[in-house]
């Protein structure tokens, strides 16, 4: 196992020569997305915090499973966000979902950085932005929700993007203005609501 | 969970289900597998695509103002149905292998759809240049069942005589005004006809062991007047069948006489 310190200046690629060579190196990329991948899946899917680790270690076991088929051609965030992805869409179908909204957390920057792309006014108070934000989200088709989440939450650019949901890029900017014109409707409507 | 906790979890469930990275090999086997089987799909699919130039190529098109008032009626008539869908599932096939390489999906599909097209044209032209579509024509004639009504339905469509159009193979040498014919199913025909008077006919191509197709009229049994007359290209194969070819040599041998029917009453000549 290589030295805790070390681990800091080895870049993803690194990691895995070094998780195929001996099994608890593969801890160091664990904790490296750990909490970035709970966070993805939370904002993905309305199952409960212990569902989101069962699914968090069901990736990082097809991870490991498959660290021999990863290649530098793409980039290891991206390959470990597409299994993620696509363990949540088969995970969701065999959990029970809750009947409220998603669990979805945004950063302040997330939020207004989405406020102004999407050219909505925000209003005073971020608080509410963000509510508003978590609402509209939640009532959005789930190919919108999702490619919302990746660009503006996962702050993911669209070849990463592209990457992850398997599309080509010119699919992906074409599924991210109309999620956007989707949002703003769905945001005018509701905003006598809350 | 804190962190450690779920490491310990996530450690135990590897250690206890014995679990270990697939070797890479199984990764690169099922990406080899993927181009193989798309480059299998596009030998076929091209392959088809050579038959269905073929077919084309030689469609009869210069007789279509005798067989049918309108080009598309003729064109539509003639279509080599079954080739199209065969290529088509091997475009489909190859399309769908390429779209799940490690890569394809980066591509938009119709650039890949058109990039697949375009390549088994290509390959397809490539083939028919160098003689396969005709050889696979021959030797499905040759021995395919269903031939005429699936491989090559100008078999079907140019053998019914009523409708004025005969398909078969030339059984005797060819006189000034008549020529015998044995049809796909072994009857013998009396071909009726001045040379000098017959649309479309190279006169050095009408010779004995060739097959073509004829527009006409039957006028008594077994006799078919020639307005026109053809080389049958594709198709050819279907003429050297043991059946065909057996009437054939029967008829030459007796110069088609024990195999014609006798003349009508009326023409027969009362002593």
């Amino acid at each position: 196992m290589i030295d805790i310190a070390d681990n800091q200046n080895l870049s993803d690629g690194e990691l895995v020569s070094l998780s195929l060579e001996n099994q608890h190196n593969f801890l160091y990329l664990v904790n490296r997305y750990r909490f970035k991948l709970l966070s993805y899946i939370k904002r993905l899917t309305n199952v409960s915090d212990d569902d989101a680790e069962d699914i968090l270690q069901e990736v990082f076991i097809k991870v490991y499973l498959n660290l021999n088929d990863f290649n530098s051609d793409l980039k290891f965030s991206s390959w470990i966000y597409r299994i993620t992805h696509n363990q949540v869409i088969s995970s969701h179908r065999k959990l029970k979902a809750r009947p409220e909204g998603h669990a979805i957390d945004i950063e302040d920057k997330s939020a207004l950085n989405l406020a102004a792309d999407i050219d909505i006014v925000a209003g005073t108070d971020l608080n509410i932005l963000k509510q508003k934000i978590i609402k509209v989200l939640d009532g959005l088709e789930r190919k919108y929700r999702d490619i919302l989440i990746l660009r503006f939450l996962e702050e993911k650019n669209y070849q990463e993007i592209s990457d992850i949901i398997r599309k080509p890029q010119g699919t992906v900017a074409s599924t991210i203005n109309k999620a956007k014109q989707e949002f703003k409707k769905e945001f005018e409507t509701q905003k006598i609501i809350l | 969970m804190d962190e450690k906790e779920f490491e310990q979890k996530l450690v135990d469930k590897i250690q206890a289900d014995n679990l270990s990275p697939k070797p890479r090999w199984h990764f690169l086997l099922k990406n080899y597998v993927i181009w193989v089987a798309g480059l299998l799909a596009l030998l076929t699919g091209a392959l088809a695509v050579s038959v269905i130039i073929y077919l084309l190529r030689y469609n009869g098109w210069e007789m279509q103002e005798g067989t049918h008032k309108s080009l598309i009626e003729f064109f539509l008539l003639t279509l080599p149905y079954f080739w199209i869908v065969f290529s088509g599932i091997f475009i489909f096939i190859l399309y769908y292998n390429l779209k799940h390489t490690k890569k394809g999906y980066r591509y938009p599909a119709y650039l890949i759809v058109l990039v697949v097209i375009l390549a088994s044209i290509i390959l397809g032209g490539a083939f028919y240049s160098l003689g396969i579509g005709q050889k696979i024509d021959n030797i499905l004639g040759e021995r395919a069942p269903f031939y005429g009504q699936v491989f090559n339905r100008q078999i079907t469509f140019w053998f019914n005589p009523d409708e004025g159009r005969l398909v078969g193979i030339i059984s005797s040498e060819v006189e000034a005004d008549n020529f015998d014919l044995v049809d796909p199913s072994g009857n013998v025909w009396k071909i009726l006809g001045r040379r000098d008077e017959l649309n479309h006919l190279p006169p050095d191509f009408l010779r004995l062991g060739e097959p073509v197709n004829i527009i006409g009229s039957v006028v008594a049994e077994s006799q078919f007047k020639a307005d026109v007359i053809r080389l049958l290209v594709p198709g050819r194969g279907f003429f050297s069948r043991p059946n065909i070819r057996e009437r054939h040599e029967k008829c030459l041998r007796s110069n088609c006489q024990l195999l014609l029917p006798p003349p009508p009453p009326a023409m027969m000549i009362i002593k």
